[in-house]
C-alpha cells in the first residue's frame, strides 16, 4: 500500500482525490438525480418512478417553454454582447495605455465588494418610477412624466447584468491582450499598417481567446439567472430559470423542473459550442 | 563605380529623460552596403536602429533615407523593413500569410501576392512551406520567415536587430554566410545591430563600433582589427595585449618607443587614433606573437618569460606568459598545426614580435 502511494499513479490519485470526491458528490451525483427525476412524473404528493418521455414531450410542445428559453438565450446573448463590447476598451486601456495596471485591476473588482443583491436593488433605485434617473431628468425639465421603459423589462435585465458581469469580461480579455508580444505590433507597423489596420489584423485576432472565454463565462450563467429577472425584469423580462423555479416551488412538479433544467443546459451547451466554432473561424479568417 | 548614399544621419541625438542613449550620431551609408552597428548591450545601437526604422523619434539632428528627410515620416511609411530580434512571427497566421502580411496592404491582387510570397520563400530556402503553421517552425525557420517577410516588401534598407542571437552556434554560422550571400544577390542595404564581433566581421562591408551612445569608429572589418582607434575598441574586437610604451622620437610616420617588456620598437603611427597623451599605449594581437623555447631569429623585439597557463582550443593553443615587471601576463595564440601543446606551465619561453605587429593605440584610457 505504502509502495503504491509512492508511484506516479498513486500520487496522482491521492492528489486528485479531494477534487474528484467533491465533483463526484456535489456535481455528478445531483446531476444524475436530476436526470432520473426528468424521466419520472409527479402525481400530487407522490413521485411516479415509471420511466417516461412525457416531461420531454411537454417541454418540446409547450409554447411557453420555447418562448422563455428563446428569450433567455436572446437576453443572455445581448448581455454578453453588451458586456464584451464595453469591457474590450477597458481591457485594452489597461493592457496598452497605462502603467498602473494593478491599480486599475483593483478598481475593476470594486463592484464585487458589495453583495450582488444590493447592486441589483441599487439599479432598481436608479431606474425606478421615482428613481434617481427619472427624478434627475424631471428636475432638469427634460421630461414631464417619469419614463416607464427603464425598469421591469428586458432592457433593465441587460443593463443590470452587463454591469454585474463587466469584470468577468475585462479580465480574460485583458490577459489575452497583455500576452501579445509588443514586437508583433511593431512588425505590423513596420510592414506598413496604420494603427487601425494593425488592431484589426493583429490585436483583435490574437485577443479572440479572451473574447471567447469572457463570452462563455457570461453567457452560460446568464441564461440560467433567475434573481435579476425576478427583481428588475417584470413580467416581460422573465426567463427560463423563473419557470424552473416555479416547478420546484409553487407548482411542485420536480420532474418537469428537472426536465426543463436539462433542456436549458443542452440548449446553452449547443449555443456555446456554436459560438466558439464561429468565433474561432471568424478569427482565422482575418489575415 | 559611384554609388548613391542611401542613409545620411547627421548630429542625431536621443534622450530618455536625463539619460542620453545616442549622442551626436553621424553616419553615411552607401547603397548596397552591409553595415553593422557593433557594441556592448546598452550602448545605444538598438536605439539608433529604431530611430532609422521610425519606432523612436530623434531629439536632434536629421535622418535622411534615399535623400528624403524622415523627421515627420512614421514607421509604416518608411522605405525600411525590419527583422526583429524575437522575429515577431504572427502566431495566428501560417508562413504564407506571415510573408504576405505587408503585401496585402498594397492590394496587388492574389496572383501577384502569391507569386511574390513564393519567390521570397524560395529565396530563404523555405519554398513550398506557405501553409506551415507559425507555431510549428524551428528557430532557424522563424528567422528565415522573418527575413522573407521583410524582403518581400522590397525595402531600400533592411534593418536587422540581433538577427542571429537566438540561434545555436552552428546554425548561426551557416546563416551568417547565407545572409551575406542574399544581401549581395539582392543589392539591398542591410543595417545590422549586433554585440557579436565575429558576426559583424564575417558579414559586414563596414562596421560602426558604439560605446555609451557614441559611434567611436567606422571602418572595414580588417582596418578595425588592425588599426582600432582606441583602447576600448581594440579590447572589444578580438584579443589584445595592452602594453605601456615611452615614446623616444617620431621619424617618417614611425614612433620610436620603449615598449614594456619588449624594449625599443618602431611603431607605425595609427591615423585612426582618437586621443593622444604623454604615454603611448601599444597593442599586440595574441596571434601576432612568436613563442619558442629558444630565442627565435628575425624579430624586432623579444621578451623572456614563463608560461603560467596553456589551454588547448582545438584550432589553436592559448598561452599566458609572465615576465618580471609586467602588470599582467601576455596572451599568445598559436595555430594548432601538429596537435601538440609545445609549452607546459612553468616552462621558460621566448616571445618575439615584429615592428609591424605592434599597434599604436594613442593614450591609455582610465
Amino acid at each position: 500500500m505504502a509502495g503504491f502511494l509512492r508511484t506516479e499513479a498513486g500520487k496522482g490519485l491521492v492528489l486528485s482525490a479531494p477534487a474528484s470526491l467533491y465533483v463526484g458528490f456535489l456535481v455528478a451525483a445531483p446531476l444524475g438525480i436530476l436526470v432520473a427525476y426528468s424521466f419520472w412524473t409527479q402525481t400530487y404528493v407522490e413521485i411516479d418512478k415509471t420511466l417516461t418521455w412525457a416531461n420531454y414531450l411537454e417541454a418540446a410542445t409547450d409554447p411557453l417553454v420555447r418562448h422563455l428559453l428563446l428569450r433567455s438565450i436572446l437576453i443572455a446573448a445581448a448581455v454578453t454582447a453588451a458586456t464584451v463590447a464595453l469591457a474590450y476598451p477597458i481591457a485594452y486601456f489597461i493592457a496598452f495605455r497605462t502603467h498602473k495596471k494593478t491599480l486599475w485591476l483593483l478598481l475593476i473588482t470594486i463592484p464585487f465588494w458589495s453583495s450582488y443583491l444590493l447592486r441589483v436593488f441599487s439599479w432598481k433605485l436608479v431606474l425606478g418610477f421615482n428613481g434617481v434617473m427619472n427624478s434627475a431628468l424631471i428636475s432638469m425639465g427634460l421630461i414631464t412624466e417619469p419614463l416607464t421603459f427603464l425598469l421591469y423589462n428586458e432592457f433593465a435585465v441587460v443593463l443590470t447584468l452587463a454591469h454585474a458581469w463587466a469584470p468577468f469580461a475585462i479580465l480574460p480579455i485583458y490577459v489575452s491582450l497583455q500576452k501579445i508580444d509588443r514586437s508583433l505590433l511593431e512588425a505590423a507597423t513596420d510592414l506598413g499598417l496604420t494603427k487601425l489596420e494593425r488592431f484589426i489584423r493583429v490585436t483583435l485576432p490574437l485577443s479572440v481567446p479572451g473574447i471567447i472565454a469572457g463570452s462563455l463565462i457570461i453567457f452560460i450563467p446568464t441564461v440560467g439567472d433567475y434573481v435579476t429577472p425576478s427583481l428588475v425584469g417584470g413580467s416581460q423580462g422573465k426567463m427560463v430559470a423563473n419557470l424552473i423555479q416555479v416547478q420546484f416551488g409553487p407548482a411542485n412538479n420536480w420532474p418537469l423542473g428537472a426536465t426543463l433544467s436539462l433542456v436549458a443546459m443542452a440548449s446553452v451547451g449547443f449555443v456555446a459550442i456554436l459560438f466558439v466554432i464561429l468565433a474561432t473561424a471568424l478569427g482565422r479568417r482575418i489575415r | 563605380m559611384t554609388t548613391q548614399n542611401i542613409i545620411e544621419i547627421s548630429g542625431v541625438e536621443k534622450r530618455f529623460g536625463t539619460f542620453t542613449a545616442v549622442r551626436d550620431l553621424n553616419l553615411t551609408l552607401k547603397e548596397g552596403e552591409f553595415f553593422s552597428l557593433l557594441g556592448p548591450s546598452g550602448c545605444g545601437k538598438t536605439t539608433a536602429l529604431r530611430m532609422i526604422a521610425g519606432f523612436q523619434d530623434h531629439d536632434a539632428g536629421s535622418i535622411r533615407i534615399g535623400g528624403q528627410d524622415m523627421a515627420h515620416i512614421p514607421a509604416n511609411k518608411r522605405p525600411t523593413n525590419m527583422v526583429f530580434q524575437s522575429y515577431a512571427i504572427f502566431p495566428h497566421l501560417n508562413v504564407g500569410d506571415n510573408v504576405a502580411f505587408g503585401l496585402r496592404k498594397l492590394k496587388l491582387g492574389k496572383a501577384e501576392t502569391d507569386d511574390r510570397v513564393a519567390e521570397a520563400l524560395e529565396m530563404v530556402e523555405l519554398g513550398g512551406l506557405q501553409s506551415r503553421k507559425a507555431t510549428e517552425l524551428s528557430g532557424g525557420q522563424r528567422q528565415r520567415v522573418a527575413l522573407a517577410r521583410a524582403l518581400v516588401m522590397r525595402p531600400k534598407v533592411l534593418l536587422l536587430d540581433e538577427p542571429l542571437s537566438a540561434l545555436d552556434k552552428n546554425l548561426r554560422e551557416a546563416m551568417q554566410f547565407e545572409m551575406r550571400r542574399l544581401q549581395q544577390k539582392l543589392g539591398i542595404t542591410f543595417v545590422m545591430v549586433t554585440h557579436d564581433q565575429y558576426e559583424a566581421m564575417t558579414m559586414s562591408d563596414r562596421i560602426g563600433v558604439m560605446f555609451k551612445g557614441q559611434l567611436k569608429q567606422v571602418d572595414k572589418p580588417e582596418v578595425l582589427y588592425a588599426r582600432p582607434c582606441s583602447q576600448e575598441v581594440a579590447a572589444f574586437i578580438g584579443g589584445m595585449n595592452f602594453l605601456d610604451a615611452a615614446v623616444t622620437g617620431e621619424v617618417n610616420g614611425k614612433l620610436h618607443a620603449d615598449v614594456q617588456g619588449f624594449g625599443p620598437l618602431s611603431i607605425d603611427v595609427n591615423p585612426n587614433v582618437a586621443r593622444r597623451g604623454p604615454q603611448l599605449l601599444a597593442g599586440i594581437r595574441p596571434e601576432q606573437l612568436e613563442i619558442s623555447a629558444q630565442k627565435p631569429d628575425g624579430y624586432d623585439g623579444y621578451l623572456q618569460g614563463t608560461v603560467t597557463n596553456a589551454a588547448f582550443y582545438g584550432e589553436n593553443v592559448h598561452y599566458h606568459v609572465t615576465a618580471d615587471g609586467l602588470p599582467q601576463p601576455i596572451a599568445v595564440s598559436v595555430p594548432n598545426y601538429f596537435h601538440t601543446v609545445d609549452h607546459k606551465q612553468g616552462d621558460p619561453v621566448w616571445l618575439g614580435v615584429q615592428n609591424a605587429s605592434v599597434i599604436d593605440l594613442g593614450a591609455r584610457e582610465a
